[in-house]
């Protein structure tokens, strides 16, 4: 109901108040970090993924240094402090996929995710659903996700519970040979980047949940 | 009361990064990639970021990640006193009784702070 507010908000907002009128930052700062935050995208991570399938070069940066790395796709992970963000640190992690290995990120302690370069969180990634079931039972959990993988395919969770943030590289999908960097980053999605879908030619928005058709349809 | 410094972070990670402000801090890593450990269920009263469904699990070091105060002591701003981190891999088997065999491949890793690895 819109009347009420949540203890978290309530408490958000304490915070937020208190903090301006003890001078600790303005509500100016607050207003130009938050819109800093929420305007991550669309998806850089996306285009790195894209370079690296088209560069061998690039793709070793990736692995090797990939705070670096993401230089090349616009984003610098010292912004907007000079020292990073709150949570997000400066240590990101590219997991390479391969036909055999398939990654997938969670954290289990609360929902630390590479902000910088993905931008906020899916909703479903904070839930305790998704921290809690996940390391436990990955082929389940992927299965509501719509992906089933043979079993000859390891599963590599990576429970990312302290400083270092990560990305999956996916393997590059059969059916895109000759593309453009800019059609590639299309196709992959947040999704594919937190490890809970694989890139297909075709597809470029997150999993849509899966609807059931009418059998007697509403005629308007 | 005491005076505590607010700008302490910003001035020493300015420029580096956390946790690149905290590199060369804490001496030679104990562990390498490839080595066996054993998690250790040290105490954890107040704060911790070593889930409990690793303790006692013997995994393999698979990176050896970066130098930072552990978050043991990190939250509560005690951060003169640095460790390195190690991802460490286990098989899926070995952390959950009930992981199906048809899926023995499978695998986890995930962060320690070196105070909770012991050499197996």
């Amino acid at each position: 109901m819109v009347e009420e507010v949540s203890d978290f908000e309530a408490l958000e907002i304490a915070v937020r108040e208190l903090s301006i009128e003890k001078g600790l930052f303005t509500a100016e700062d607050h207003r130009r970090f938050t819109e800093f935050a929420e305007h991550i995208g669309p998806t850089p991570a996306a285009r790195l993924v894209a370079k690296a399938w088209l560069d061998p070069e690039y793709k070793k940066l990736c692995l090797t240094d990939a705070i670096k790395a993401s230089l090349a796709v616009g984003v610098d992970w010292l912004n907007p402090t000079g020292f990073g963000t709150p949570s997000d640190y400066t240590d990101l992690r590219v997991l390479e996929d391969t036909p055999t290995m398939h990654h997938v990120v969670v954290c289990t302690l609360c929902s630390c995710y590479p902000r910088p370069i993905l931008g906020f969180q899916p909703e479903w990634y904070r839930t305790p659903n998704y921290r809690r079931r996940l390391v436990r039972w990955p082929r389940q959990v992927l299965a509501e996700f719509g992906l089933s993988l043979p079993a000859e395919v390891e599963i590599r969770v990576e429970d990312s519970n302290q400083k270092c943030r990560f990305i999956v590289m996916p393997v590059r999908p059969a059916g895109t040979e000759g593309w453009t960097e800019d059609q590639l980053t299309e196709i992959v999605t947040r999704d594919c980047l937190i490890g809970v879908a694989l890139p297909r030619p075709g597809m470029t928005t997150n999993i849509p949940l899966p609807v059931h058709q009418p059998a007697k349809p509403a005629h308007h | 009361m005491s005076q505590h410094d607010r700008t302490h972070h910003a001035k020493i990670a300015t420029g580096k990064g956390d946790p690149q402000c905290f590199k060369g801090m804490a001496g030679p890593a104990k562990f390498k990639v490839g080595e066996r450990v054993r998690i250790k269920d040290l105490p954890d009263v107040f704060y911790t970021r070593c889930q409990v469904y690793t303790r006692g699990a013997i995994g393999e070091v698979a990176v050896v990640t970066h130098e930072s105060p552990a978050p043991e002591d990190e939250a509560w701003g005690h951060v003169d006193h640095s460790e390195w981190f190690y991802i460490v891999r286990f098989k899926q088997k070995d952390l959950w009784p009930e992981y199906p065999a048809a899926f023995a491949n499978d695998t986890l890793q995930t962060e320690f702070s070196e105070r909770w690895l012991e050499a197996v």
